[in-house]
């Protein structure tokens, strides 16, 4: 499962405060997405944003794992030509809060392969030096013989 | 509106490079490529179990995608990666990434509201 995003943050708020934020549609409007998500497996849902050059604003899934107040995984397709990929929220209590642990994995295919080895800077550190930050910027990659 | 604009030309450049993508021994070459350019001979001699006109094969296909660029040094070809086509893939997961870190930031800054909220 190498090939991933993953996030770690500590919270400061008990486990249950964390899951209400990512379970409850009205929450998750606040500081993620407008959706008419539930935590329900099966579930589906979508997520509405403003759309953005080359991206559509919209984001769908389904639930697959619910584990209230520990575990939350769902699909999620943010861009039709993109993979399907798989969001999974962790939870686990510390003394002083929460420690939230994302992971969005399933790009392993054929984009995920290039992806991933071009931050990894597999692809030489050219690229991410010269290119990320021009596609960062919505501008045309240099080629970087 | 975006699949109306990926019909023409793009999208078939589009298809190219994932064709071009889609077959490991081409993928190996690219990484190659991505570490240094190479000629011809340098890319077959890390491939023993396949053969030299397999090898330029792979590599033609990989110039036509637009993945690869070709350059006469003496009596060689040497091949290059051209990252280009690459950056809608490379944008994809690193807009993605730099979108949860900005998030994350913005889920505690909701989560401290939740909890002013309660405590009125």
């Amino acid at each position: 499962m190498a090939r991933s995003i993953v996030h770690e943050v500590d919270y400061p708020h008990p486990p249950e405060r964390v899951w209400r934020a990512l379970t409850d549609p009205q929450q998750i409007g606040q500081w993620l997405m407008a959706t008419d998500f539930k935590a329900v497996v099966g579930a589906k849902y979508e997520m509405r944003a403003k759309p953005m050059p080359g991206w559509r604003g919209l984001v769908e899934g389904e639930v697959l794992e619910v584990v209230p107040q520990r575990k939350l995984v769902y699909t999620w397709l943010g861009n039709e030509k993109g993979p399907l990929t798989t969001v999974t929220w962790e939870l686990t209590p510390t003394a002083t809060g929460t420690r939230l642990k994302l992971t969005h994995s399933g790009f392993a295919g054929l984009r995920g392969f290039i992806a991933y080895n071009a931050l990894k800077g597999g692809w030489g550190k050219k690229i991410l030096r010269e290119g990320l930050p021009s596609v960062l910027a919505g501008k045309p990659v240099p080629s970087v013989h | 509106m975006q699949k109306a604009r990926g019909k023409g030309k793009s999208a078939r450049r589009e298809e190219a490079v994932y064709r071009a993508l889609a077959d490991p021994t081409r993928r190996r070459i690219l990484a190659l490529l991505a570490e240094a350019p190479r000629s011809v001979g340098a890319l077959a001699a890390e491939f023993p179990s396949i053969s030299r006109p397999a090898v330029s094969k792979h590599l033609a296909l990989l110039v036509e995608a637009g993945l690869a660029v070709a350059e006469a040094q003496g009596r060689e070809r040497v091949y290059s990666l051209e990252p280009s086509p690459l950056s809608e893939v490379v944008s994809y997961v690193a807009t993605l990434d730099a979108f949860w870190a900005e998030r994350l930031g913005g889920l505690g800054a909701h989560l401290d509201r939740m909890a002013r909220e309660e405590k009125a």
